[in-house]
């Protein structure tokens, strides 16, 4: 190694040589580690991921029934918080703190779940317009443009009422959302696909015998992963607040499942009487899309360093 | 200034959406015809004549072509949409256009305070970049678009029902919603703003981007050389091309003005198109939930050609 002979106290050489063999993705992961605010948003989310998981097996109080009796004393409906439960208790005398938890699961299963089918149909129906174009790129390039002008609310609305007859289950609500949801992926996909395809090496593989699909999965999609990922970290807080709207209009997950949503809704009519009802769901619900927001400008930034804020 | 092509396009353009129109109310139509059970299931019916005259009076009888042709040739020539399933004889087509008017007033209002309240601070935060008042508006407008609009209405309806009603003594304070169909002066602020400020947020974070790249240009150099006012440059020269960006994203902003008016006609009991489709949901009102969905269609085809002729007036390089 050439490097090696060269005299010792001429380490800068040393250093950008290093430097030099950092992959995109330590660069990245570098990057998005100096940035405060989606440091402290990914421990956030860490925490709350945590609480989803302990919710399936654990919560101080069930979420469907009163505690009834707390310590020895009996708990009413509207109990204030710190009284006898860390929240108090909603109008059915149910403990806020555990329906909140029960509440995280829902929304993050709705916000995962979404993205992984949105990821499904618009990265796949995205490469596909992108790299093969003609027919194939106009018709798919046809439905997305009939889909942008749709309000996404709307349809799921029609969707709630007429496939799940006004009580749809989890997988329902991940499905309606990805169905109206999925364009902004294949769109974004699709520019990548379009771009990526007349570049150098893909026109190298494509010379080394490289096959269609080998070409589209092996080289296309690692090299568009960068905006991919950061459309979909976008993507969840979309689908968490998109639940949230659902629920808090009384179509979403049927009761007695605690959605952020409907529990905001429960609080927002109970507003008069016991105003901190409103409170925790409805905070709760804004630092999670606050910190997926951050995380996503944090991941940005990260991964396209080039581009403009 | 108005064209005989422009003419011509606005033309073109209304037929479309009267076009799109029929089509989505087809497509819901079928949708909803396709649930098990008439609309009437749900009631109990002891005669079984009064039973079969009421299935006769709303064509459920007929096969479903021949209530699907009739609903179209109806609407199409009659611009009748029936009658509400839940309140017997009531005709939809006039409930219709008058919630879609509340609808409008509110939502004009919202985007005016949108685009107004987004412009000025995106301009405040560029030309006073990375300064105090810059790293504000910033942080503002990432907690403003991570805001749901139903979290800001709840915060702001505790803030003036409860927090400060003895200060404002009870003004913006909307116990049961808007009394009469269009509210009074000073319940419209309250909803307005909730529906507004998310979309704010985010017209003020593409006024900045886009001002901090206009204002670093030659002619803004050229214009403050000339020795124009400050103010002049910024509101003559700048703001007027630092607006396109901003334009594109009207049609999605208008969009979710109607979106997030669901949401907000619902929390503020107002009387518009938002609330009635989420009641005609819950209450099973077919006919009210093809209406509505058709309403909104032409709402945002109109909205969207709007939009496209402000672009006309903004950027005088398109023509149509």
């Amino acid at each position: 190694m050439a490097l090696a002979q060269i005299d010792p106290q001429a380490t800068y050489i040393d250093e950008t040589a290093v430097r030099e063999q950092t992959s995109l993705w330590q660069d990245a992961w570098r990057r998005l580690r100096r940035n405060r605010l989606a440091y402290v948003a990914s421990f956030y989310l860490a925490l709350l991921a945590v609480v989803a998981v302990v919710s399936l097996f654990w919560t101080p109080y069930p979420y469907y029934a009163s505690p009834v009796i707390v310590h020895g004393h009996p708990i009413t409906f509207y109990d204030p918080p710190l009284k006898h439960t860390i929240l108090g208790t909603d109008g059915f005398a149910r403990d806020i703190f555990s329906r909140l938890m029960v509440g995280a699961r829902i929304s993050l299963t709705v916000g995962l779940g979404t993205q992984v089918v949105v990821i499904a149909l618009g990265v796949v129906l995205g490469l596909l317009a992108g790299y093969i174009r003609g027919a194939v790129d106009s018709v798919i390039s046809t439905v997305i443009n009939i889909f942008y002008g749709i309000p996404n609310l709307l349809v799921a609305l029609v969707l709630v009422l007429v496939v799940a007859n006004g009580k749809p289950s989890i997988v329902f609500i991940i499905i309606a959302i990805a169905v109206t949801g999925w364009t902004d992926m294949a769109r974004l996909v699709r520019g990548q696909a379009l771009s990526l395809r007349e570049r150098e090496f893909v026109e190298a593989a494509i010379a080394s015998g490289a096959r269609r699909n080998k070409v589209i999965f092996g080289h296309i999609l690692p090299n568009s992963l960068g905006p991919l990922i950061v459309q979909a970290t976008f993507g969840i807080p979309q689908a968490i607040l998109f639940e949230a709207f659902l629920s808090f209009l009384g179509l979403g997950v049927p009761p007695p499942t605690p959605s952020w949503g409907s529990m905001a809704s429960d609080g927002f009519h109970a507003m008069q009487i016991a105003p901190f009802v409103v409170l925790a769901p409805t905070i709760a619900l804004s630092l999670t899309l606050m910190a997926f927001n951050f995380l996503g400008d944090g991941l940005r930034d990260a991964l396209d360093p080039r581009q403009k804020r | 200034m108005v064209s005989r092509g422009a003419l011509v396009y606005i033309g073109q353009r209304t037929v479309l959406i009267l076009f799109t129109a029929v089509a989505v109310s087809s497509i819901v139509f079928l949708a909803i015809h396709r649930i098990p059970g008439d609309a009437l299931l749900n009631e109990r019916h002891p005669d079984p004549t009064a039973e079969a005259e009421l299935l006769h009076h709303y064509h459920l009888d007929l096969p479903l072509y021949r209530q699907y042709t009739l609903f179209v040739t109806n609407l199409v020539f009659h611009g009748d949409f029936g009658e509400s399933l839940v309140n017997r004889g009531e005709q939809l087509t006039p409930l219709l256009l008058r919630e879609a008017t509340v609808s409008l007033e509110i939502g004009l209002i919202a985007l005016i305070f949108t685009i107004g309240v987004g412009v000025l601070l995106g301009v405040f935060a560029a030309i006073r970049q990375n300064t105090w008042v810059d790293y504000t508006l910033t942080t503002t407008s990432v907690i403003g678009y991570s805001m749901p609009n139903f979290v800001i209405a709840t915060f702001l309806v505790l803030v003036f029902s409860k927090l400060m009603y003895t200060w404002t003594n009870g003004s913006f304070y909307v116990p049961e919603g808007w009394d009469g169909t269009y509210g009074l002066l000073s319940q419209i602020p309250v909803p307005a703003f909730a529906l507004g400020f998310p979309y704010a947020s985010i017209v003020a974070r593409l006024t900045r981007a886009s001002m901090l790249e206009v204002i670093r240009q030659d002619y803004i150099r050229t214009a403050e050389a000339k020795g124009l006012k400050e103010r002049v440059v910024i509101i003559r020269h700048a703001l007027r091309n630092a607006l396109i960006p901003v334009i594109t994203i009207l049609g999605p902003l208008t969009i979710g003005i109607i979106t997030g008016g669901v949401v907000i006609e619902n929390v503020f009991n107002i009387p518009g198109l938002g609330k009635e489709f989420v009641t005609s949901i819950i209450t099973r009102d077919y006919n009210i939930v093809i209406g509505v969905f058709t309403v909104y269609a032409v709402l945002i085809g109109m909205a969207n050609l709007g939009v496209d002729l402000v672009y006309t007036v903004l950027d005088p390089r398109i023509r149509y």
